[in-house]
């Protein structure tokens, strides 16, 4: 319990920090960029232009409303993406400073990670655009978004906490994780609708082990479909972020004194 | 509230080589499978014990590698000891180079904010303090620029000032003020001596031992990892510094034996180890030549050779005082040894009198007790002018009507004769060409603005500047020419010019000394180091008591008895050790012959006392030998 309250304190300690880093990062992304924030909207929006054209045409089946469709689910994997790769490599990122100074290591990683889901959290405003231009209905559920990010999240904090630690010992993890990652965004059912044109395997398979296809499903009941999500996802969704939190902390806490041996 | 604000107890730290390189899969599962993951162990620290009080400023040294870093690091927590217990109380502020970190995308500005909260600041405390930090810094008009377009100095700067915003507990710098310029470098200092006097704890990790010695009590010396001597800062830097040079000089040595194995050509085959050849050897193996110097006799240093006797240095080959105007030559020869403040002021004795020298109002007083300058001049002028002497004929007449008959009887007459071995009258009048008379109370005989007697002796001095050099010593040049014609590129002859050529005009002469040297169980025998006998019937021309040399020695450790060297002076016979060329026409055309012959001589240079038949006092010399080696390699003068 002492140890508890002590993190905590540190944690509190060091929020200046954990904000400041956060603000960096926003800082410099669009940094010497002509239109800066512009982009955090503008990116999504471009890639689910593309993405339309590609799908609308190629695909046999008919979505309706395909661009909020996508982009409801496209949208939480980006984070997904981009926030556990940043924690994946932020504690090496920083070796410089970690081998001169006493800083809590997971500062860096929980830093990337919530800079990454105040990105998320400005991108949204694309959503928003495309929802009006193609006069899709705004749904009552959509105030309830905020706790599917939430949970995302908490699980990104863990994956990434367990992927940096990772990282420090094996710098392939990196290449790997890259195509975990590619495989990732095609079992989710983001581009696609999973439906009965799939085997019953793959379902189960997507159900079962795809923590992503629960938040994608609740964000999708509340953007697109417009009702709650089902208790399954839902709850499912918290447990799951829990138990990759739980991970994530223990396999940093158990290496992060031999990090500076790898660094 | 502990004593100490640190305490490290038996610290080991460990690193495992093997699985530290070890960064991919593949290799992981290779070494897994091999059994070689936890092999390769390396103990960065060992048995590191260590308790520092609050307020006490620590060093760290040690070569590269020796665990400096390793362990303040352990002690900031940013390593965990394997075995063993740290104790910190109070916080630490490491010293970091700022935008090693961080961010070097980041502005000035936004990275003091993140250094300040790395260290632990809050935001509002960074805010209060910011325009102190960037007046400490001195960096204001960049404050928005990015720093990665700032130099390592001004980083460094800028780390300094975030680091020591407010007095830390304990600060810990390591190396990083060492890019800083003069000016910040003492800012720093001066705030470090500040913090110490406000009670802050300082590590400090440099290389730079001076900057150690100024700002830390105590130093801890490391050297793989383990402790090798902790204690009062000048006791451990001294004796790290002598190990450091012991090293060099060691390492030079095994790379010059593996050229020696190698059988590679010398460059340069210095003949005699005197002062002449060890400096030009020195200055060439400075400039990457190889030099091996060979001398008959079986010690170094020639004829200022001095040997230690009962912990007495004894100047074997008679008194060497040096002495020269040349700040120069003086410093270069106060690097390869101390000097003491000797100054040589001569007694002469005639019979039952003592008189100073040189001639100054100290000696006319005793001649005539006369105290005023004007009145020595003018008895010495009335004394010359009796004598009536227009034009000298010889030795004698030359000095009557330089000093008059009263100063010539009691003071050269007879150490003149015992010199050359002949009457006055019989010796040519241009051997005194000027007596120079002092009126005043000044019995320092040299005029020269640097005097003085290296402590320890010669000898060492010479061996330092050999230290990078091959030596043979009772090593014949012509014996050794003839068995290894081929093992160097060019001579160096500091050796009688004559002999080289095999005498084939006839021998040059040399005024030359014998030292008939004895102990005697007296604590101090004549109270001077020199005392010349210038009367005929004493058969030695002088006594030189060795210890009066260097008084410190005798101070610090009073010995009773002493060694004392009288000088007989000696005709000059093939054979025996030269002394001082015979420069009168005779010698001086023969010499001119040699020259000539040595002009032809391809490959070999004639230098020193004997190579150039002159009369070299010790400054002289180095002067010459460091013309030489300009000479050899176009260099510009030295001065």
């Amino acid at each position: 319990m002492d140890l508890l309250r002590y993190r905590i304190r540190t944690l509190f300690k060091y929020k200046d920090l954990i904000q400041e880093l956060v603000a960096r990062d926003l800082r410099l992304k669009y940094r010497r960029s002509f239109l800066g924030y512009v982009w955090s909207v503008l990116n999504p929006l471009l890639t689910m232009i593309v993405l339309t054209i590609v799908f609308t045409n190629l695909l046999g089946k008919k979505i309706e409303n395909y661009p909020v469709y996508l982009l409801s689910g496209r949208m939480l994997y980006d984070f997904l993406k981009i926030s556990t790769t940043e924690a994946m490599k932020s504690v090496i990122n920083n070796s410089p400073l970690l081998r001169k100074v006493y800083v809590p290591k997971y500062i860096f990683t929980l830093a990337k990670v919530t800079s990454c889901m105040v990105d998320m959290v400005l991108s949204l405003g694309a959503l928003f655009i495309v929802m009006v231009v193609t006069g899709a209905k705004f749904h009552v559920t959509l105030l309830l978004l905020p706790f599917v990010i939430l949970q995302l999240y908490i699980f990104c904090c863990g994956l990434g906490f367990f992927l940096a630690q990772l990282n420090v010992f094996f710098r392939d993890v990196q290449h790997i994780y890259g195509a975990v990652l590619t495989a990732w965004l095609y079992c989710t059912p983001i581009i696609y609708q999973l439906d009965e044109r799939f085997p019953r395997w793959f379902h189960i398979f997507v159900k079962g082990f795809n923590p992503l296809y629960y938040y994608v499903a609740q964000s999708r009941d509340l953007i697109y479909y417009g009702r709650f999500p089902g208790p399954r996802v839902f709850w499912g969704g918290w447990v799951i972020a829990f138990i990759m939190l739980v991970i994530g902390v223990w396999s940093f806490q158990r290496s992060k004194d031999k990090f500076i041996l790898y660094i | 509230m502990g004593k100490y604000a640190i305490e490290v107890e038996n610290v080991k730290i460990r690193f495992n080589l093997a699985s530290e390189n070890v960064d991919n899969l593949k290799e992981y599962a290779i070494k897994l499978v091999k059994h070689e993951l936890m092999f390769q162990e390396f103990l960065a620290l060992q048995d590191i014990s260590l308790k520092i009080k609050k307020g006490e400023s620590w060093g760290f040294i040690g070569v590269n590698g020796s665990g400096k870093s390793t362990l303040l690091k352990t002690i900031s927590g940013i390593l965990q000891p394997y075995e063993g217990t740290v104790k910190v109380e109070g916080r630490i502020a490491p010293l970091i180079e700022l935008g090693a970190g961080v961010d070097p995308n980041l502005t000035a500005r936004e990275n003091i904010y993140l250094n300040g909260l790395v260290l632990g600041h809050s935001k509002e405390f960074m805010e209060k303090h910011f325009d102190e930090i960037v007046e400490f810094s001195n960096l204001e008009e960049f404050l928005d620029s990015p720093l990665k377009n700032f130099s390592s100095g001004m980083k460094a700067r800028l780390g300094f000032a975030v680091a020591t915003v407010v007095n830390p507990d304990i600060l810990v710098v390591d190396e990083v003020l060492e890019v800083g310029d003069m000016r910040f470098r003492r800012k720093c200092n001066e705030r470090m001596q500040q913090m110490l006097a406000g009670g802050t704890t300082l590590l400090y990790v440099s290389h730079n031992i001076e900057s150690v010695q100024s700002l830390c009590e105590n130093v801890v010396w490391l050297d793989r990892g383990k402790i090798r001597m902790m204690g009062p800062a000048d006791e451990v830097c001294e004796a790290y510094k002598e190990e450091q040079e012991e090293q060099t000089v060691k390492r030079k040595e095994e790379k010059r034996a593996r050229w020696r194995e190698k059988g590679k050509k010398y460059d340069y085959l210095v003949v005699g180890a005197g002062l002449f050849g060890a400096v030009f050897a020195k200055e060439m193996a400075k400039r990457g030549r190889r030099c091996l110097v060979i001398d008959r006799r079986n010690h170094i240093a020639g004829n200022i050779y001095t040997e230690n006797l009962d912990g007495i240095q004894v100047h074997k080959y008679g008194a060497h005082i040096f002495h020269t105007s040349n700040e120069k030559i003086w410093k270069y020869v106060n690097r390869q040894a101390e000097f003491n403040n000797y100054i040589n002021s001569p007694v002469a004795r005639y019979k039952d009198e003592l008189y100073n020298l040189p001639f100054n109002m100290n000696t006319f007083y005793g001649l005539w007790g006369l105290k005023k300058p004007q009145e020595v001049k003018d008895r010495i002028a009335a004394q010359i002018a009796d004598l009536g002497i227009t034009e000298p004929k010889n030795l004698e007449e030359q000095a009557l009507s330089l000093v008059g008959p009263d100063v010539y009887e009691k003071l050269i007459k007879g150490y003149t004769e015992k010199q050359w071995g002949r009457d006055c009258r019989d010796l040519p009048s241009f051997i005194i060409r000027r007596l120079p008379l002092r009126f005043t109370y000044d019995n320092n005989y040299f005029n020269d603005r640097y005097q003085g007697i290296p402590m320890g002796g010669y000898t060492k001095i010479v061996q330092k500047l050999l230290s990078n050099v091959d030596v043979m010593l009772e090593t014949d040049f012509f014996e050794y020419r003839k068995e290894h014609p081929d093992s160097f590129k060019k001579v160096m002859y500091t050796g009688m010019i004559d002999e080289y050529f095999d005498f084939c005009y006839g021998h040059l002469e040399y005024r030359t000394v014998r030292f008939e040297t004895e102990r005697v169980e007296e604590a101090n025998y004549q109270g001077n180091a020199v005392v010349n006998y210038t009367e005929r019937e004493v058969p030695y021309t002088r006594i030189i008591e060795h210890k009066h040399f260097e008084p410190e020695e005798e101070r610090k450790n009073p010995k009773d008895y002493s060694y004392i060297s009288r000088e007989y002076s000696t005709e000059w016979k093939p054979g025996i050790d030269p002394y001082y060329p015979v420069n009168d026409e005779k010698n001086n055309a023969l010499y001119e012959k040699y020259r000539a012959l040595a002009d032809q001589e391809k490959n070999v240079i004639f230098g020193g006392r004997l190579g150039a038949y002159r009369y070299y006092d010790m400054d002289k010399v180095i002067a010459a030998a460091f013309e030489t080696v300009a000479k050899e390699l176009n260099l510009r003068p030295w001065w």
